[in-house]
C-alpha cells in the first residue's frame, strides 16, 4: 500500500525512534538495578504466568472503582488486540495486495474484532478524558500540604494524561477512519466492519485520489504515531502497560505482615532513592498515577500531607529528571527532598490499604517504613514518639507504667489467672499493652477471662514478664527496640509450658505470627481470640443461651484482616450471639483503618487533620441507618472508636463493643 | 569546650513505692531506677553545645544496676567518653555525692560541668553548687539555655513567674540544668547495641570524701486525705461555712 519512499521513511523513523526509546529503557533498567537487593526472582515462569492470567482477567484493577475499571478494561482489551492490528497494518503497508477486507472467515472475524474493539478503546478513552478534564473528580487532586515534584505541581500529570489520551484517540481513531476510507474507496460496506462501514458512507462523495490520500494519511497517523510515541514511553505514565505486568509478576511473596529484614545494620533504612530495594524503584515506573492508593489511605483522607500516590509520582519524576546521571552511578537525591516530607512519613498508619488496592503491585508503604528506619537510626523521631519508645525500652510497655502493674487488670476478678511462668497451662494468653493497661480495654480483658473460665479453659498469662510484642515499634522504624522486645518475650515464652497460644491483640497476633520466626517456630501458630471463641462456640464449650437481637456492624482491624486474612471468625462469633450483622461499604480487605497503627496512636494528630480516620469510620457506620453497636476485635480499636464517638458528637447513637462483650451477654455471665 | 555531665539514677515514680521495714528507706523490691530526667536535659544541653561549637562530652555516673546501659545510651547519643565510679555510696545525699564525683574527676572536669538542677529523690538542688564549691568554680542553677563564648558562657537562668535572667559565667564553671533547649534526643536501641560492642566504659574508684551531713530519721508515704467535697454554688458554700461555725 505504501509507496517505496514512504516505506523507507517509515523504516528510518522506526530505527531512530527505537534507538531513542532503547536508550530510555536501558537507563531505566540501570537505575532500578541500583536499588538494594530483594528476592523476587524465584519461580519466574510461574510468577509471569500468574501475572498474565490476573491481567487478562483485569483482576488487579477491579479491586476498586468498578466503573473506571470497566472503561479501562475496554481500552485494555482493545489495545491488546491492537498488537495484531498493528502487525496486520504493517503487512498491509509492506506486502502488496495484503488486505483482510473481503477475506476468509478468519480475516472477517479479525475485522469484526478490530472494528468493535476500536470503538471500545475510543469509548473508554473518551470516558477517561471527560473524567479527568471535565468532571475533574476530587480523587485526582492532592491535599494542599502534600509534597509534589515541581513539574507535578505545575500540572505535569494533566499534560501527560492529555498526550497519552490524544495519542490513543489518534492511533486507534486514525486506524478506524483509514478502514472507513478504504471501504469508501472500494465502494462497498462490509458486514464484518459494521462501524467502519457506517462511517464510510460519509466519504461517498470524495474522489478516488482524495480517498487514497486519506488512507495514506490515516495509516501514518496510526502507525507513524505509535513509532513516534516510543521514545516518549519511558517518560510517560503510559509506561505502565509495559512495567505493570513485570511489577505484578515480581511482587512480594512473603507474608504481608513480615517487614523486610535489615540488610545493612549500619544504615538500616533508606535515605536516598537508591537506598530503596530495587522493586520499590520499579514501583515508580509501574505507577499509572491513578491515586487509588491515596483514596484508600486513612492519612490522606483525614487531610494530612501523606499521599502514597504523590510519593510514587515524585519518585518517578525525580528518576526521570536525573535519569542520565543516575544511570551512570551518580548519588541519588534524598527521599525527603525529592519524594515526600517528614510529616508525611510519620502520618502513615501502616494499614496496608495502599499496597492492597494498587492495580500495578506498588508498595508505597514500604518506602515510608524504609524512611522511618533511616530517621530512627539518626534518632529523629517525633518527641512524643521518642518518649513512648523510651518507656517501651525501659518498661516494656507504651504506657510508661510499671511492668509490675501489667496484670493488675486481673485483680478485680473473683478468680486468679494462672501464672504461666510458674505452672503449665493449655492456653497461653498474650494479653498485649492496651488490653493490660488501658482502663476500657482492661474491662474487655476481664470479660475474656470470665468467658474462658466459664468454658473451663485452662489458661495462663505471663504477668510482669510480658512486654509489648513490638509490632508497631518495628513499624516506627525502631528495629533494634523491636529485636530487644522480641528477645525478651521469646525468653519468657520459652520458659513456659503451654500447648496453644492466643492473643486478644491483632498487632501482637501479627508480630508473633509473622515476625517472631527468628525467635522460635511455635509462635507462628498464635491464634486471635476471635478464632478461639468461634472454636469454643462451635464445639459447645461456650453455651450461648440468649439470642441477643439487635443490629451491629463490624470493623476489621488491619492487622487481623487485611494483613492476616482473619475476616470470618469475628463475624461468625457476632452472628452466633444472635446479632444481625450489617456491613459497612468499606469492609474486609477494603476496611478503613482506625488511624492507630504503625505507632500513630503514640503520636499527635497532624495540624492539617480535618477529620480523624476513626471519626470518618463512625460516620460510615452511622450511615448504615439503624444499628446499635459498632463491634471491634482489637483493644486499640475499642479506645479509638469510643473516643471517636465522643469527639464526633455521636454519643448515645452507637455503642462501641468488643466481640467478647456479645459472647458474655449471650452466655448471660453476670 | 570540654564538658562533663554528672548522671544519677533515681527511683521511677510509676512504681508503687513502699517504705521498708526499717522505716527509713524505700523497699528495694518496690524500686526500679531510671536516669534523672534533669540529668538527661543536662546531657542534651552538653551535646547541643558540642554540636554547636565543638569539644568533648564526658558522662560520669556511680556504679549500679543497669548503669552500663545508661552510659552506653549516653555514648550512643553522642557523648565521647563514659566514666563509671566504683566504690561510692549513692545513698549519702548530695553532699557525699558531690565529694565522690569531684574525687573521681580528680581535677579533670573540663571547662564546664553540667548536671540536673534537682532529682526526684533529693529536690534540694545541692549537687551542682556543692561540686562548684569543692572545685572553687562559679555555679549557676536552674539553667535553661547555655551559649558558648570566649573563655566564658552565657546562660539563661529561670526565675519565678517566667522571668529569665541572663548571666555571663567565666570558665571553668558548674551548671545545674533545669531544661535543655530541646527535648532530650532519642538513642535508637540498634545504635546503643552497636556502641556496646565498640566502645568501652572507663572505671575509676572513688569513695566519699564528705559525709552525708544528715541522717534519715523516718520515711513515710504521704497521708491520704479525706477527699474533696464538690459544692453547687454559693448558697451551699454559705451553708457549709455556717455549719462549721465560720460565719
Amino acid at each position: 500500500m505504501l509507496s517505496s519512499a514512504e516505506r523507507v521513511a517509515f523504516i528510518l523513523l522506526v530505527l531512530v525512534c527505537s534507538a531513542l526509546a532503547f536508550k530510555g529503557f536501558a537507563r531505566m533498567v540501570k537505575i532500578v538495578r541500583r536499588g538494594r537487593a530483594a528476592q523476587r526472582s524465584d519461580n519466574l515462569i510461574c510468577r509471569f504466568a500468574e501475572a498474565f492470567i490476573d491481567i487478562a482477567l483485569q483482576r488487579p484493577i477491579f479491586k476498586a472503582r468498578p466503573v473506571a475499571s470497566f472503561f479501562h478494561a475496554l481500552i485494555f482489551f482493545g489495545f491488546s488486540f491492537y498488537v495484531l492490528v498493528n502487525v496486520n497494518d504493517l503487512l498491509e503497508a509492506f506486502v502488496d495486495g495484503w488486505s483482510t477486507i473481503g477475506g476468509g472467515p478468519i480475516a472477517s472475524l479479525f475485522n469484526l474484532a478490530s472494528d468493535l474493539l476500536s470503538m471500545a478503546v475510543l469509548v473508554g478513552m473518551v470516558f477517561f478524558l471527560i473524567r479527568r478534564f471535565v468532571v475533574k473528580p476530587k480523587v485526582l487532586t492532592f491535599n494542599p500540604s502534600v509534597k509534589l515534584h515541581p513539574a507535578v505541581a505545575a500540572g505535569g500529570l494533566r499534560k501527560d494524561s492529555l498526550i497519552v489520551g490524544i495519542f490513543i484517540l489518534m492511533h486507534v481513531g486514525s486506524r478506524w477512519l483509514g478502514t472507513a476510507l478504504h471501504l469508501a474507496e472500494n465502494g462497498h460496506s462490509d458486514p464484518w466492519l459494521p462501524t467502519a462501514s457506517a462511517a464510510s458512507h460519509l466519504f461517498a462523495g470524495l474522489s478516488p485520489a482524495a480517498l487514497d490520500t486519506g488512507v495514506h494519511v490515516c495509516w501514518w497517523l496510526a502507525m507513524g504515531l505509535i513509532v513516534l510515541f516510543l521514545p516518549y514511553f519511558p517518560r510517560s505514565k503510559h509506561l505502565h502497560l509495559m512495567v505493570a505486568p513485570v511489577n505484578l509478576a515480581l511482587d512480594r511473596r512473603s507474608p504481608r505482615g513480615l517487614m523486610d529484614a535489615v540488610s545493612d545494620v549500619a544504615s538500616p533504612g533508606a535515605k536516598t532513592l537508591t537506598d530503596l530495594p530495587w522493586p520499590q524503584l520499579l514501583d515508580s515506573y509501574a505507577c499509572i498515577m491513578c491515586n487509588r492508593c491515596q483514596e484508600a489511605c486513612p492519612a490522606h483522607t483525614s487531610g494530612t500531607p501523606l499521599s502514597p500516590a504523590a510519593l510514587e509520582i515524585n519518585k518517578r519524576y525525580t528518576l526521570t529528571d536525573h535519569a542520565a546521571e543516575l544511570a551512570s552511578g551518580a548519588s541519588a537525591p534524598n527521599l525527603l527532598d525529592a519524594a515526600t516530607s517528614v510529616d508525611a512519613v510519620w502520618s502513615c498508619t501502616t494499614c496496608y490499604a495502599c499496597v492492597r488496592v494498587c492495580p500495578v503491585g506498588n508498595e508505597p508503604m514500604m518506602d515510608l517504613l524504609n524512611i522511618r528506619r533511616d530517621l530512627m537510626m539518626d534518632g529523629a523521631a517525633p518527641d512524643e514518639l521518642a518518649e513512648v519508645l523510651r518507656s517501651l525500652d525501659e518498661k516494656g510497655n507504651s504506657f510508661g507504667d510499671s511492668p509490675r502493674k501489667r496484670a493488675r487488670w486481673s485483680k478485680p476478678l473473683d478468680f486468679k489467672i494462672k501464672n504461666a511462668n510458674k505452672e503449665p497451662c493449655e492456653f497461653l494468653w498474650y494479653v498485649g499493652d492496651f488490653a493490660s493497661y488501658n482502663p476500657d480495654c482492661q474491662e474487655v480483658s476481664r470479660t475474656v477471662a470470665r468467658i474462658l473460665t466459664a468454658a473451663g479453659i485452662d489458661f495462663g498469662i505471663l504477668y510482669e514478664k510480658e512486654r509489648s510484642a513490638g509490632n508497631d515499634v518495628r513499624r516506627t522504624g525502631e528495629e533494634g527496640l523491636f529485636e530487644s522486645l522480641a528477645e525478651q518475650n521469646a525468653a519468657a515464652l520459652e520458659a513456659c509450658e503451654f500447648e496453644r497460644i492466643f492473643t486478644t491483640d491483632p498487632h501482637t497476633f501479627n508480630a508473633l505470627k509473622n515476625e517472631y520466626g527468628p525467635y522460635g517456630e511455635r509462635y507462628q501458630s498464635i491464634e486471635h481470640y476471635s478464632t478461639l471463641l468461634l472454636e469454643l462456640l462451635e464445639n459447645g464449650s461456650l453455651k450461648v443461651g440468649k439470642r441477643l437481637g439487635g443490629r451491629a456492624t463490624y470493623h476489621d482491624p488491619c492487622y487481623l484482616g487485611r494483613y492476616n486474612g482473619g475476616f470470618d471468625a469475628p463475624r461468625r462469633v457476632i452472628e452466633a450471639c444472635g446479632v444481625e450483622l450489617l456491613e459497612m461499604p468499606r469492609n474486609r480487605e477494603n476496611s478503613f483503618c482506625c488511624g492507630a497503627g504503625g505507632g500513630r496512636i503514640w503520636m499527635k494528630d497532624h495540624d492539617d487533620m480535618t477529620e480523624r480516620p476513626s471519626e470518618n469510620r463512625i460516620r460510615e457506620a452511622l450511615e448504615l441507618g439503624a444499628i446499635d453497636s459498632f463491634v471491634v476485635a482489637c483493644p486499640k480499636d475499642l479506645t479509638m472508636y469510643r473516643d471517636a464517638v465522643k469527639t464526633s458528637g455521636n454519643e448515645g447513637k452507637i455503642v462501641v463493643k468488643d466481640i467478647a462483650d456479645f459472647v458474655a451477654e449471650a452466655m448471660e455471665l453476670g | 569546650m570540654d564538658m562533663t555531665v554528672l548522671l544519677k539514677r533515681v527511683p521511677d515514680l510509676v512504681e508503687d513505692l513502699e517504705v521498708d521495714d526499717s522505716g527509713k528507706a524505700l523497699d528495694e523490691d518496690s524500686v526500679s531506677l531510671k536516669l534523672n530526667e534533669f540529668d538527661d536535659h543536662a546531657l542534651e544541653e552538653a551535646l547541643l553545645l558540642k554540636e554547636g561549637g565543638g569539644g568533648t562530652v564526658t558522662v560520669i555516673a556511680l556504679d549500679g544496676e543497669d548503669v552500663d546501659k545508661m552510659l552506653y545510651t549516653a555514648l550512643a547519643k553522642g557523648a565521647d567518653r563514659a566514666l563509671k565510679v566504683m566504690g561510692g555510696d549513692p545513698d549519702g545525699g548530695n553532699q557525699a555525692l558531690a565529694g565522690i564525683f569531684v574525687a573521681a574527676l580528680d581535677g579533670h572536669g573540663g571547662d564546664l560541668i553540667l548536671t540536673g538542677v534537682q532529682a526526684a529523690d533529693d529536690r534540694d538542688g545541692q549537687l551542682a553548687p556543692r561540686v562548684g564549691a569543692l572545685l572553687g568554680r562559679p555555679c549557676i542553677e536552674v539553667v535553661t539555655e547555655v551559649n558558648p563564648g570566649d573563655g566564658k558562657v552565657t546562660v539563661h537562668k529561670e526565675l519565678a513567674g517566667g522571668v529569665v535572667a541572663e548571666y555571663e559565667v567565666d570558665l571553668p564553671a558548674v551548671l545545674g540544668i533545669q531544661a535543655a533547649r530541646q527535648t532530650p534526643r532519642y538513642a535508637p536501641v540498634s545504635r546503643v547495641r552497636q556502641i556496646q560492642e565498640s566502645a568501652t566504659i572507663d572505671t575509676v574508684t572513688s569513695a566519699a570524701t564528705e559525709g552525708a551531713g544528715f541522717t534519715v530519721v523516718a520515711m513515710t508515704p504521704p497521708e491520704t486525705g479525706e477527699g474533696a467535697q464538690m459544692l453547687d454554688g454559693v448558697d451551699e458554700l454559705v451553708k457549709v461555712l455556717d455549719a462549721k461555725g465560720v460565719i
